[in-house]
């Protein structure tokens, strides 16, 4: 007993109490800047490995940018002769051999001179090249759809935690209730029903109960006048089904592994330790056993920038949501690869920073997580 | 549905070539009594000896103009000059009075706005806006539109264009023969517009390609002159030839002097001294974004009605309003041109809607469900097996209207006569193999299957009603009959094999491999169902559905050996539309292959053609060398002659028409119109005489 209570009350002298400021400021203090700075400089060849990649997947299908464009002229009517084809191709540099379309195309993006003809007319030092299918700046088409993909996307996404993380707390602390089985089944719909079919399903129900389908996020109205107060509910209504559709498919994973996690960690040693000596249920779940439990679901947050920037592309043409996905598909559909490859690149650096970011954010949640190996 | 095309067809009667060259037989489906049929007469008289006889008729009937409530409302702002500032002269102001069939038009009243689909493609924004310098009937027949007439001397080697006095560019600048000057020498000549190879300006002097001479007569007049007899076949029925202006006023600025777009020497215009650069960032201050020169070029000089800001002749005009002013915006808007030059019959200034808007969806059946939500008035290219459940739902509300096709055949199969494959290219121009290949399926059941009975059977012929038109040729190979072409396919040389299919004599397999591509969508529908045909014929075959440039490509590569649903299909309204639909001169379609390569390239490249696919050729170089409408008249029929004899291409069934369903709002959509290129389609609905009523 007494061997026992020596323990217990060294434990709680091993642990002060830190305020969150000074926790933050002693885990910077660590090796973790070095770390940061490490995986800064992998980023360079990971990137170049994967523009490599990229620019020559893109390219892989047979034909090329002006072949599709004839294709399409054809289909309008117009008849173009070989001349001009091979003209074309001179002029965008499709003629060159591919390794010299991806040089030009990797430096113009990392630096374009200050005396070339693109900084004096953009002022940039960037040329993300021009998208053909667009006939714009590669990075305008982007920059078009970037605002509204992250907003549509970051609210989804905050639904979908929202929703999911209480209803696993909920079913990992009430395991096999009816509330559990309810959640789980609902879970696996939502992870079943394949989100094109949902989609079309919610715009019927739609159509056959308001007269309106809500296809796309705006009315007409909002597409002229833009969104504002006096038509945000409007377009909060729109947003429903996008919510429900893509919302759920994901919900059901985190409801899963949130809840497996829980069911793991309640049952651990330290759980009972902190629950026979009376710390409160809330406090144990939410302060450790959550804190455990979340693990996973934050290694996971490496996409999520990358997903904010993209969006869902499949849902997004069901529902017409002009966001970033139908445009990348449009691009590589069309063979407009500066802006294919512009969009992927953006969507790998975005991937590479996210994994770094949640790199340390797990490390911060758990502090058994060390950046080096060896002696800790 | 079927009595209304053939009603269509009948009604319709498009005796192209009948339109005698400068559509002599244009009577009755334009205005009577209007300055515009002045325009009409100089149309009629052009095939005879020159007219000048366009000062002759009286003006609209009405003696006052009106306008738009909105347009009158900016005039008392003082943001916008009067009415009669912004129209020609009384006596050239356009004055539309029936439709392209010839009925006479409801009068409309203003305001409203049209909702259309999304506009996609380069040519989508300018299909229900765009003023050409004639305008086709439904029949084949045409008249002046933008130009206020048109002649020729005896020898058709001068041709005369007369233009509307003050008529003024969509942004109130005048519009006069600077600007067909301009165009000509400053943005057609040098290329700029990358449409150089415009056969209607071009000839053969000494053997080389030669241009037309363009001469300033007055403000309002203009001479073409030729070396040569230019025919209007050749010249004003060319379907390329839409335009022959550009504004100079905007433009001007914007055009480079470089060695890729040579000065052209001319008396108008002196060199405009202005390198790459500064033309781009001209452009860019004008809110036009482009990766080259060339690329800015086609995009003001040629698809100008997708700019903003540049001026035009055409009814709407792209709006400025960022977020809504591009095709490919999910809202594109078009507003009325404050300028635009034509009047009803009570001189209302027409357009009557204030804007178009396309609403652009990213699937297919979105569309439809706007429509249902009465967010769209016309729905455009409604596939067949959705009408009928469309007109029921929607009762009252909407009604079907359809642009009947040109085309010669629904669900067309073409071989590949060039076929690099010795054994398949010698199958294929074996006349029995492709007798077998139609006989062996059961038309009816594949309409039925596949169109719930909307499409009848078929051959790939001229449609009833078309010129050319022919019941046997329609008709020929389309008896169902399986042991009959069994039985062609063992004269043919085919050997049955002991898996229950055919193989070439000398033992190898023979597999027919049948290339669609997607956006067709023929590769999932169509196929599964007529390989069950083929099959049971002995015929094993398999398909390769791609996108359609990898399509293309292998078309290009001579990489194919049959195609369901050609890319460049046979046939169509009329030579003078096209050629290449009916004669093997060009790079281009499936049914010739490299026989048109041949052609294209002078013998450089191809397959030198022989036989029947030659003598279209040499009759299509008499067809080309005579005025004679007659004449040419008999010759096209030849041409579709060897066709009928030769079926390259076997249809299954008849051809279906552009079927919209339009909101009973909407007024003065005719039914029964025919859809072509070289009526640039939709734009023979004309869109500015529609007007919306609640």
């Amino acid at each position: 007993m007494e061997e026992n209570a020596y323990k217990s009350k060294s434990m709680h002298e091993d642990l002060p109490k830190k305020t969150l400021w000074e926790s933050v400021s002693d885990f910077f203090k660590k090796d973790l800047v070095q770390y940061i700075v490490k995986r800064i400089l992998m980023f360079i060849p990971t990137l170049l490995l994967i523009s490599v990649l990229v620019f020559f997947v893109i390219q892989l299908p047979p034909g090329d940018y002006v072949s599709a464009h004839i294709a399409a002229l054809a289909t309008e009517g117009e008849i173009v002769d070989a001349d001009y084809a091979a003209q074309l191709r001179a002029d965008y540099g499709l003629d060159l051999p591919i390794h010299e379309q991806y040089i030009k195309w990797i430096k113009d993006i990392i630096w374009t001179p200050t005396d070339s003809s693109y900084y004096r007319l953009y002022g940039s030092h960037h040329n993300w090249k021009y998208s053909f299918a667009y006939g714009r700046d590669v990075w305008d088409v982007v920059d078009d759809r970037l605002g509204l993909t992250i907003l549509v996307t970051a609210i989804i996404m905050i639904f979908q935690y929202a929703v999911s993380l209480p209803i696993a707390i909920y079913a990992s602390t009430h395991q096999y209730s009816v509330g559990d089985y309810i959640s789980s089944v609902i879970g696996f719909l939502g992870a079943a029903i394949p989100n094109f079919i949902l989609a079309i399903v919610l715009m019927y129900l739609s159509y056959k109960w308001t007269g309106n389908a809500n296809v796309g996020l705006f009315s007409q109205e909002m597409l002229q006048n833009g969104v504002q107060l006096y038509n945000f509910g409007e377009f909060l209504k729109r947003m429903i089904i996008p919510i429900v559709v893509i919302g759920t498919s994901g919900t059901c994973g985190i409801i899963r592994s949130v809840r497996a996690q829980m069911l793991d960690e309640v049952g651990r040693q330290y759980t009972l330790t902190a629950r026979a000596k009376g710390v409160p249920e809330r406090t144990i779940i939410m302060k450790y056993c959550f804190r455990a439990a979340i693990n996973p679901t934050v290694s996971g947050l490496g996409g999520v920038l990358s997903s904010l920037f993209s969006g869902s592309t499949v849902t997004a043409m069901v529902l017409n949501m002009q966001i970033q996905g139908p445009v990348l598909l449009k691009a590589l559909q069309a063979q407009d690869m500066y802006l294919a490859g512009a969009i992927v690149m953006v969507q790998a650096v975005l991937v590479v920073v996210g994994i770094l970011l949640s790199d340390i954010a797990l490390a911060f949640l758990d502090p058994r997580i060390r950046y080096s190996g060896g002696g800790r | 549905m079927k009595k209304r095309l053939i009603a269509l067809l009948l009604a319709g009667t498009m005796t192209l070539s009948l339109a005698a060259c400068g559509g002599s037989g244009d009577s009755g489906s334009t205005p009577s009594d209007s300055s515009e049929s002045t325009q009409q007469s100089s149309a009629q008289e052009s095939t005879q000896e020159s007219s000048t006889q366009e000062e002759s008729a009286p003006p609209a009937e009405a003696s006052a103009f009106s306008e738009s409530p909105s347009l009158t409302d900016l005039v008392s702002a003082g943001s916008l000059p009067a009415l009669e500032e912004r129209i020609p002269v009384e006596s050239d102001v356009f004055v539309d009075t029936t439709d392209a069939l010839g009925n006479t038009l409801e009068i409309g009243t203003y305001g409203g706005v049209i909702n259309l689909g999304g506009a996609g493609g380069g040519w989508g924004l300018s299909r229900p806006v765009l003023e050409g310098i004639i305008r086709f009937n439904s029949d084949g027949t045409y008249y002046p539109n933008v130009i206020k007439s048109y002649e020729h001397n005896d020898d058709y080697t001068v041709w005369t264009f007369k233009l509307r006095e003050g008529m003024k560019w969509s942004d109130g600048e005048d519009f006069n023969a600077d600007d067909i000057t301009f165009w000509y020498y400053m943005c057609h000549l040098n290329n700029y517009d990358t449409k150089k190879s415009w056969a209607a300006l071009k000839e053969t002097v000494d053997g080389e390609d030669a241009w037309a001479k363009l001469d300033k007569v007055d403000d309002y007049t203009v001479t073409w002159t030729f070396v040569n007899p230019k025919f209007p076949a050749d010249f004003i029925e060319n379907g390329d030839f839409k335009w022959c202006w550009a504004p100079e006023h905007y433009l001007s600025d914007l055009i480079p002097d470089t060695e890729e777009f040579a000065y052209v020497e001319n008396p108008y215009y002196a060199k405009t001294g202005l390198d790459d650069e500064t033309v781009l960032k001209n452009a860019q201050a004008k809110g036009i974004d482009a990766a080259t020169v060339k690329d800015l070029g086609k995009q003001v000089a040629y698809y100008f009605w997708n700019e903003d800001g540049l001026p035009t002749l055409n009814s709407y005009v792209l709006s400025t309003k960022e977020g809504n002013n591009s095709k490919d915006a999910q809202l594109c808007i078009m507003e009325r041109n404050p300028y635009f030059w034509k009047v009803d019959a009570q001189g209302q200034q027409l357009p009557y809607c204030e804007e178009i808007h396309f609403n652009t969806t990213s699937e297919d059946g979105q569309d439809q469900l706007m429509f249902r939500s009465g967010e769209l008035d016309i729905l455009g290219s409604v596939p067949m097996e959705d009408i009928s459940s469309l007109l029921t739902d929607l009762g009252d509300s909407a009604y079907l209207r359809t642009l009947a096709s040109t085309n010669w055949g629904s669900y067309l199969l073409t071989f590949n006569y060039t076929c690099k494959d010795a054994n398949y290219a010698t199958l294929f121009a074996d006349s029995r193999f492709r007798q077998a290949m139609s006989i062996c399926v059961d038309r009816n059941q594949v309409s039925g299957l596949l169109t719930e009975g909307f499409l009848e059977p078929g051959q790939c012929a001229p449609q009833e009603g078309n010129f050319g038109y022919d019941e046997e040729w329609v008709n020929k190979w389309t008896e169902y009959d399986v042991d009959g072409a069994k039985k062609l396919l063992d004269e043919c040389g085919l050997v049955m094999g002991s898996d229950g299919f055919y193989d070439f004599a000398d033992g190898t397999d023979f597999v027919l491999t049948i290339y669609t591509y997607t956006d067709l969508g023929m590769g999932d529908t169509v196929y599964p169902v007529l390989e069950q045909y083929f099959n049971a014929a002995g015929i094993k075959c398999a398909t390769k559905d791609y996108d359609v440039s990898a399509f293309d490509q292998e078309i290009d590569n001579n990489d194919w050996y049959a195609v369901l649903g050609p890319h460049t299909a046979i046939g169509g309204v009329s030579l003078k539309s096209r050629v290449q639909p009916f004669v093997p001169i060009a790079q281009s379609a499936e049914w010739y292959g490299e026989y048109g390569t041949y052609y294209d390239t002078n013998g450089a490249q191809g397959v030198k053609p022989e036989g029947d696919m030659a003598k279209l050729v040499e009759i299509y170089e008499k067809w080309k060398a005579t005025p004679d409408s007659a004449e040419r008249d008999k010759y096209t029929l030849e041409i579709y002659d060897l066709h009928k004899a030769n079926l390259w291409t076997i249809a299954y069934l008849k051809a279906g028409g552009d079927y919209n369903i339009v909101s009973s709002k909407i007024h003065n959509f005719p039914d029964l119109l025919v859809s072509d290129d070289l009526y640039q389609y939709q734009n023979i609905v004309h869109y500015w005489t529609l007007f919306k009523t609640e």
